[in-house]
């Protein structure tokens, strides 16, 4: 009996062993790896260039030993290791393993460091044959990153760092994190944040190999952006989608400094991905792109540090610690470093190209950056405003939901304008004639729908000027595929074959249109909800009927369960629609009273019309219970948008055959400059 | 494309167009239709909502009352309900709150004394940026007319001109991209009138 006993703790002592002497050489590996790259690379070594990526390769693995001892020892339920103490219980069922990972500081460093690690090892490997000079300094810059975490691990929150007494039972993990939206909402997030710094390494590589100015990799850069961005943005709709259906308010978004954190390297991920754009066709905006990609890793890092129990308070935050302040000393560290990188390395990002005109595509780009860097600033202002004001005046403001609304609200409104008018813009120069055509019919749309809109009875101006506004991009978007179907049309292809080859001929351009009609979908659904929701709190006891527009609902009864840690309570709702019975809707409520915390699961009845919600906020013991009713017109179409926004991007990575030289036919009486 | 070519297309074009300008119309008629919901909701449930999201919970910093699950939030929601129905005003009812939980219970900052800066600060940075955009813009754009090979020293073209050209230009260049199908002759395309035949008139 005993013998087993010591056998099994042998048993994970070696798993654990194992990993710690994993981390350890991992981040002695790393640090070797950045070292040989940036030596290399600046003294023009290959050889020792070649030593340091290979040391890069390996650091993924070694980096998922220490993982598989973590993993190992949250399934053996090794209290021995504080961070498995402090994250998980017995009791917990050992699926949620993989959220207690990332719950803690520790383990969501160890999380970071493996997914930077592998998408390190992923882009040095994209790169090192195109780009091989810049290869070698991206890898050093990645390196640095991956020492960062390890270095974090090894010295102050080790994942594996065991306990002297070893506690008969965990601390439990955060109920609110038991959920399935738990599974894939967070850790994308992270990655999200992470990942900003594959193509910052890549463009930085590039400007230290004094490659900033050839635009040769762009390519590179660009489709790291995009994954980049694409993790971001599924993170983020995705955790509107959590909160949607699990923190019970019939909202999703709410200013949060969380979501706040989450939301400002997104938006300047979003105007270095369209502004690169400009660089790979017309070699310009080279400076502005690098400003862009620094500003979108920076603000990366504050998201980070603001996470990790930054001085702002939210109830997202999660893996609170001291760790934050390290965060912003890192951040500090990046920012310094690469401003100086672009400064001494100005001169080799002079454009190819002057710009033609003030109304083109490439101003318009302009214009849309800018404005999506004012969103990102305003939203960090009102973020860290809190701090100043205290420290500055005793008086603690808040600067919530209702000030985000009312400054973002209009830009962001202004940038999806943008996003209509922009594309169909020109290159270099558009003339008054050009702009009128290009806008004919998008404007036309905008106008009749607003007309449409004020006859079918909405009184709310704004709403009415963003719904025209969306019919404008619309529009332009439809219009430019039907165009271009019909013109390979003629040329003798069936409709289907010549829209998919429209598509295919120009990925980026038509996986953006695509994006575009996804983001719009999006906007459809966030200002209708947020304009036209109507929502009714009541209180009920079972047999109580009520009414909220079309609806009527009766409330039937409520069923209670105990359980060790929580007691669930689930009502029932018959819910008719006019005369037609939709069936029974039953929200849920749990109440944790150890940690006094309530989850809630609304009853939801979607269509793409509108979505009618339940939501129980509390149940009495006198059998009185307080609902909330809210019929969510259109939020159907934001969940929506998710699979389409994906394919977009996907079509728009898909690499294109590099296009043979264009041959085009210059009228004979046209000289050019260069003829 | 034949002489025939704009009666015949012209007829069809604008059948299209009609059928496309009705699907506009059904489809924002659906959509308006979703919103224009009869709200039967009391004025004063829409203040006592509205009010909800501008109050702070306490003790679940940057969630309004509207949103918090909180035992608290709930009876802070229950007091705004009172008084609402107590007839106090909606300043009224917030200084309520300010006096118990001080300044940080509400969520909109206000627009006097310091918290005036959060304000202030996006607009004029707003107007800032634009400013500096457009400066930027200028200074990338007069650089061009002084470089040496600008294609206005050798081309005589007029600005619509050159804008067609560019179009015209931008068009191939999207339309090569990777497709070898090319057509042969793009003068013979209907929608855009011909470079050459606009400049034969000179």
């Amino acid at each position: 009996m005993r013998k087993g006993v010591i056998l099994d703790s042998r048993r994970n002592g070696l798993m654990i062993d194992a990993g710690q002497i994993a981390l350890v050489m991992s981040l002695l590996v790393a640090g070797y790896a950045t070292v040989a790259s940036l030596v290399g690379a600046s003294l023009k070594v290959p050889q020792l260039t070649a030593s340091g990526r290979f040391g890069l390769y390996t650091v993924p693995v070694l980096v998922s030993v220490s993982m598989i001892g973590v993993v190992y020892a949250f399934v053996t339920h090794e209290f021995s290791v504080r961070y498995v103490a402090e994250n998980s219980s017995l009791s917990m069922p050992k699926v949620y393993t993989w959220v207690a990972i990332y719950a803690g500081n520790a383990g969501s460093m160890l999380y970071l460091a493996m997914v930077v690690s592998i998408l390190s090892v992923l882009a040095v490997f994209h790169l090192r044959r195109r780009q091989p000079h810049a290869a070698a300094y991206a890898a050093g810059l990645m390196g640095l990153m991956l020492m960062f975490f390890l270095g974090v691990m090894v010295f102050l929150a080790n994942p594996l760092e065991r306990l002297p007494v070893i506690p008969a039972d965990g601390q439990g993990i955060n109920p609110l994190l038991v959920h399935f939206g738990m599974f894939i909402h967070p850790p994308l997030q992270m990655m999200g944040l992470v990942s900003v710094v594959i193509p910052f390494s890549i463009a930085m590589g590039a400007l230290l190999a004094g490659r900033g100015g050839q635009d040769d990799w762009v390519d590179v850069a660009r489709s790291w952006a995009m994954v980049s961005w694409l993790i971001m943005t599924v993170g983020l709709l995705l955790g509107a989608w959590w909160a949607y259906t699990i923190l019970g308010w019939g909202g999703y978004w709410a200013w949060d400094p969380v979501e706040n954190s989450a939301l400002m390297p997104w938006l300047a991920m979003t105007a270095f991905v369209h502004s690169i754009m400009v660089q790979k066709r017309r070699g310009m905006f080279r400076m502005w792109n690098m400003v862009l990609i620094i500003v979108a890793v920076t603000l990366a890092q504050m998201g980070m540090f603001i996470n990790r129990g930054g001085p702002v308070p939210s109830v997202h935050s999660f893996a609170q610690s001291t760790m934050g302040w390290l965060f912003l000393l890192f951040m500090a560290f990046t920012l310094l470093g690469s401003a100086t990188a672009f400064v001494w390395r100005l001169d080799s990002l002079k454009s190819r190209e002057k710009l033609d005109s003030l109304v083109s595509r490439e101003s318009m780009f302009l214009l849309q950056n800018v404005l999506f860097l004012i969103v990102a600033f305003v939203t960090l202002w009102g973020t860290v405003f809190p701090i100043f004001s205290e420290a500055a005046s005793d008086v603690t403001i808040t600067v919530g939901r209702p000030f985000f609304d009312l400054v973002n609200g209009p830009i962001l409104l202004a940038l999806v304008f943008i996003m209509g008018v922009g594309p169909l813009l020109p290159w270099r120069r558009a003339s008054v004639r050009t702009v009128v055509q290009a806008l004919k019919y998008p404007a036309s749309a905008a106008i009749v729908t607003g007309v449409v809109l004020v006859a079918a009875g909405l009184d709310k101006p704004p709403a009415i000027v963003a719904f025209a506004t969306f019919a404008l991009v619309i529009t332009g978007i439809i219009h430019e595929w039907i165009r271009g179907t019909h013109s390979r049309h003629r040329r003798g292809d069936s409709y289907p074959v010549a829209f998919v080859r429209l598509i295919s001929a120009n990925r980026p351009r038509y996986g953006g249109y695509i994006v575009h009609l996804a983001i719009i979908m999006l906007a459809v659904g966030a200002t209708a909800s947020s304009f036209y929701s109507v929502q009714r709190d009541l209180v009920m006891r079972p047999g109580d009927s009520a009414t909220l527009g079309d609806y009527s609902f009766k409330y039937l009864d409520v069923r209670s369960t105990s359980y060790r840690d929580r007691e669930e309570s689930v009502a029932e709702f018959e819910v008719h629609k006019g005369d037609s019975y939709l069936g029974i809707m039953r929200p849920f409520r749990a109440f944790y009273p150890d940690a006094n915390i309530a989850g809630t699961r609304g009853a939801i009845r979607s269509t793409v019309i509108e979505d009618f919600y339940i939501v129980a906020s509390e149940f009495d013991e006198d059998g009185r219970a307080v609902f909330r009713v809210l019929i969510n017109p259109l939020v159907w179409w934001m969940w929506a948008s998710g699979p389409l926004l994906i394919l977009g991007v996907v079509v728009a990575l898909i690499p294109q055959r590099q296009p043979a030289p264009a041959t085009l036919r210059v009228p004979a009486n046209v000289r050019t400059a260069r003829a | 494309m034949t002489n025939h070519g704009p009666m015949k297309k012209g007829l069809h074009t604008r059948h299209r167009r009609l059928w496309g300008w009705f699907a506009v119309a059904v489809a924002v008629g659906i959509f308006a239709a979703a919103c224009a919901l009869s709200d039967d909701i009391s004025d004063n449930d829409l203040r006592i909502q509205q009010l909800n999201k501008t109050i702070m919970c306490p003790v679940c910093p940057g969630e309004s009352i509207d949103q918090s699950q909180n035992q608290l939030s709930a009876q802070m929601r229950s007091i705004v309900s009172e008084q609402v129905h107590e007839g106090r005003s909606d300043e009224q009812i917030k200084a309520f709150f300010v006096e118990r939980y001080t300044q940080s219970v509400l969520l909109e900052p206000p627009q006097k004394g310091f918290s005036l800066l959060v304000w202030l600060l996006p607009p004029a940075g707003m107007v800032a940026a634009i400013v500096l955009l457009i400066l930027a813009l200028r200074v990338m754009r007069r650089s061009a007319n002084e470089s040496p090979d600008d294609i206005q020293e050798t081309v005589s073209l007029s600005d619509a001109e050159r804008s067609r050209y560019f179009a015209r230009l931008e068009a191939v260049l999207d339309y090569e991209e990777g497709d070898p199908t090319m057509p042969k002759d793009w003068n013979e395309e209907g929608s855009n009138p011909g470079l050459a035949k606009e400049r034969s008139d000179d």
